[in-house]
């Protein structure tokens, strides 16, 4: 399972995100649409997953484990630093 | 053959149909821009599928049209006949060869000589105006050519900001619109952006209006991603060339960066057509209701496209006079709005709502449209499955009802009886909308019947001289598919004849005063459970007195029984086989063999045909037509000692009747039944079942049954239910029974016969 929620509510991506997770990471949003998502310790995202961020804008903690993806799209989203959330809750 | 040859195969008819449908339309009403966008879009992807599937042939020919469709889009060539005459044919072409294909898996070898000819043509016309369909894919350093998006990315350029970009001497912009379904296909659309080298700038939006978190729907792709590349064509088409028909490859000039930064200090000039365009926006709001509406709308929409093309705007420009237009003849200026309010967002390079301009320009014109149906592709095999899945329920369920009165019998088993009734009652509900929502899924709207019928009138027409238009209603009225698609030939025959017989040529017209063109009506509408479709024309009608005459040299009738028809019977006769009113024998209507085929047709399908006509005025024909033919009404009767079914369709009433009504003529028994002399015939004699001697001084049961105008009375021993069966075909060495419709389980297991009326009476 790539896409978990920790118990302070950070949703986290974790590892290759194939099109399978897009619909779990889209049910946790949807329930949390306010839940910072951390995407630091991810690997390749598909583009079906990239879409559910798109759509969601949630508050990125980052910088994306998939390098591409950082180096792209994360500059159009609002992404913050990791340390600036630390303890953040929704 | 593969998924991806099957799948071009059903695409390319789809879009072939579309492409028809456009051509048909914008030789009648012009092209619109959004028309000619639209064919050419359906050119372009046939032309790209072409080249997956690797036809070069058919490639060519497109390639060839896409070429003439350019130069129209441009302004550079008219929309004359002759132009849409060589787009269809183009189209026709490439129809037989998609036939071919799916037969052989390969073009005819004669195929590549063909589609030069064809080709050749096609450029000639195209010649003047100079081959367009190059900026599609080429590199024209032409700035003209480079699109509003493209622009875009170019801006974006300096946001992103890549610094490995030296002029290399190559720049393509690129937009890649995944299939929605693309997912299911395991594609990975940002996959393939990875690969893209040189990737200069990346950008990913919403292609649709964006959904709300709440309804997205994650396997859906509703993307559009843009890029900016230094690497070559070759390498760009080699890694979409799986995709060619959802990527839009431009080639930029490569000193596009560098003038941009040129392009900046045209801020200026953009802030001063951004002045310019908010002026305009302020007229217009202004002028609604005042009686100079139109001008000050007008000199709004010159001002603001001319602006708009000083910036080489030129989509942009457009968009603002196609919305003028609109606000001109609707009298209302909120589309020009809306589109000058997208233009200054694009000048201040505001996202517009999340999409583009031409998105927008779509969505804002079709604001009342409802949103596009999603459609499922689905075998019609594995529908037909399903159906007779659903038919065996039914039966089953018809068990239940036998077991309740087995058990009922039984003297203790009265309140088992009643619950078995009741859950049986619930299952029939069940199975009922079960079966009735499978048969949901074969209804098609008649447009799909409908649609074929512009281009034939439109080349008969022409091909006659006759002046001709075709008014189409009910389009939306569905019916199952199998009868949708019976439909086609029996109404193809009735238009072509209408054309031929029935509509007179332009002088006649003129001579007799009447309006021109002719009208040729074809209409669908739902009457209870039955289907009409009626084909009319306002010609000159059916000659009763021509038509006897014909009959009789015919020899179709004896010349005493043809002198007691009536007028309206002796119309009928033109159903009868190897009749033509026409003076001529035409390739069009060919020899009259037309009409025959249109009652049998239909009467196989359990329909019925009528025809009226008036000299002058015209004639119309009406197919009567069940809804769907899965599910037959049948009554059950009892005769030589055997069950038999009837088809309800055909009996119009159940008489007892008294000996003393009963007369004999000639041979027959017969009785007077609503003014007509109706013959009784016992069914046990017909079907050559053992047969009592019945006694002539019983009241006798008898069905009527009405076969092609006549009123049969069949006797038979009594009636039992009337059920609602799904008749299964005769099958194995029975197949060839005669006499027979087909079978049918009943409750308690037995097989029921079910008669062919129509076999056993003539």
């Amino acid at each position: 399972m790539s896409v978990q929620r920790q118990s302070d509510g950070t949703i986290v991506l974790s590892g290759p995100c194939p099109v399978e997770d897009a619909e779990p990471l889209l049910q946790l949003l949807q329930a949390t649409p306010n839940a910072p998502c951390d995407w630091t310790s991810c690997g390749q995202l598909h583009t079906a997953v990239v879409q559910v961020i798109l759509t969601a804008r949630p508050a990125l903690v980052g910088p994306c484990g998939d390098p591409w993806i950082e180096r792209w799209v994360a500059p159009a989203l609002q992404v913050r630093g990791r340390e600036t959330n630390a303890g953040h809750s929704p | 053959m593969n998924d991806l040859q099957k799948q071009f195969i059903a695409e390319a008819r789809e879009l072939i149909q579309q492409a028809n449908d456009d051509l048909i339309a914008a030789e009648r009403e012009g092209f619109s821009g959004e028309r000619i966008d639209r064919v050419f879009r359906v050119f372009h992807t046939l032309k790209g599928s072409a080249g997956v599937v690797d036809l070069p042939a058919m490639g060519l020919v497109l390639h060839a049209a896409e070429d003439v469709l350019a130069a129209i889009q441009a302004g550079r060539l008219g929309a004359t006949s002759l132009v849409i005459d060589q787009a269809l044919a183009c189209l026709d072409q490439v129809a037989t060869w998609v036939d071919d294909f799916e037969a052989q898996e390969a073009l005819p070898l004669e195929s590549g000589e063909a589609a030069r000819k064809i080709a050749g043509a096609l450029r000639s016309l195209a010649g003047e105006a100079g081959t367009a369909s190059e900026h599609l894919t080429r590199a024209r350093p032409d700035d003209d050519v480079v699109p509003d998006w493209a622009r875009s990315l170019i801006e974006a350029q300096s946001l992103q900001g890549s610094a490995e970009h030296e002029s290399t001497g190559s720049l393509f912009a690129l937009s890649y619109e995944p299939h929605a379904g693309c997912f299911f296909n395991g594609d990975d659309p940002i996959d393939l952006i990875r690969r893209i080298p040189k990737l200069l700038v990346f950008r990913a939006d919403a292609r649709e209006q964006p959904p709300t978190l709440a309804d997205l729907d994650p396997f859906s792709c509703n993307l559009r991603l843009q890029a900016l590349s230094a690497a070559s064509h070759t390498e760009l088409s080699a890694i979409f060339r799986l995709v060619p028909d959802q990527v839009h490859i431009v080639a930029l000039p490569p000193d596009a960066l560098s003038a941009k930064t040129e392009g900046r200090h045209d801020t200026s000039a953009k802030e001063l057509v951004r002045l310019v365009i908010e002026e305009q926006t302020q007229l217009v709001s202004l002028a609604k209701d005042r009686p100079s509406y139109i001008s000050l709308v007008g000199s709004a929409i010159r001002a603001a496209a001319n602006a708009l093309r000083h910036l080489r705007f030129e989509d942009a420009a457009e968009r603002v006079e196609r919305a003028g237009a609109a606000a001109i003849s609707q009298s209302n200026p909120t589309p020009l709005l809306t589109a000058l309010d997208d233009v200054r967002r694009l000048l201040l390079d505001q996202p517009i709502s999340g999409v583009d301009a031409k998105r927008t320009e779509a969505s804002s014109q079709g604001a009342s449209r409802p949103a596009a149906a999603r459609l499922l592709r689905v075998d019609e095999a594995r529908i037909d499955a399903l159906v007779d899945l659903a038919g065996e329920l039914l039966v089953v369920k018809n068990g239940f009802v036998h077991l309740a009165k087995r058990i009922e019998s039984d003297a203790s088993g009265g309140d088992l009886a009643r619950a078995l009734r009741s859950q049986n009652d619930a299952l029939e509900r069940l199975a009922g909308d079960l079966h009735g929502a499978l048969l949901q899924l074969r209804m098609v709207p008649l447009a799909q019947l409908f649609r074929s019928f512009p281009r034939l009138v439109r080349d008969m027409s022409q091909q006659l001289g006759k002046e001709v238009s075709l008014v189409t209603r009910g389009e939306t009225t569905e019916s199952d598919k199998t009868i949708v698609d019976l439909l086609f030939e029996p109404v193809m025959h009735l238009v072509r004849n209408a054309l031929d017989h029935g509509i007179e040529t332009t002088d006649q017209r003129r001579v007799s005063g009447k309006a021109l063109p002719a009208t040729i009506t074809l209409s669908a509408a739902r009457m209870g459970d039955r289907l009409i479709v009626e084909v009319s024309d306002d010609g000159r009608g059916i000659d009763p007195a021509i038509v006897r005459n014909k009959a009789r040299q015919n020899g179709l009738l004896p010349e005493d029984e043809l002198a007691a028809l009536s007028d309206e019977q002796v119309i009928d006769l033109i159903f009868s086989s190897g009749f033509s009113t026409a003076s001529e024998v035409t390739d069009i209507s060919g020899r009259g063999v037309g009409m025959d085929v249109v009652r049998a047709t239909i009467d196989r399908i359990g329909g019925r045909v009528s025809l009226k006509s008036r000299v002058d005025f015209g004639t119309s024909v009406t197919l009567d037509l069940p809804m769907n033919i899965a599910l037959l009404q049948i009554m059950v009767v009892e005769a030589g000692g055997q069950l038999l079914g009837i088809p309800m369709d055909a009996v119009s009433e159940t008489v007892r009747v008294a000996p003393d009504r009963i007369s004999r003529i000639k041979n027959n028994d017969g009785f007077v039944l609503h003014d007509r002399v109706v013959p009784i015939c016992s069914l046990a004699k017909i079907m050559n079942l053992p047969t009592s001697e019945s006694d002539r001084t019983q009241i006798r049961l008898v069905v009527v049954a009405e076969m092609a105008g006549r009123a049969t009375a069949l006797e038979v021993d009594a009636i039992r239910d009337r059920l609602e069966v799904v008749l299964k075909p005769m099958q194995g060495f029975l197949s060839n029974a005669r006499g027979y419709a087909g079978t049918t389980l009943l409750g308690d297991g037995a097989v029921l016969l079910v008669l062919d009326l129509k076999e056993i009476l003539s």
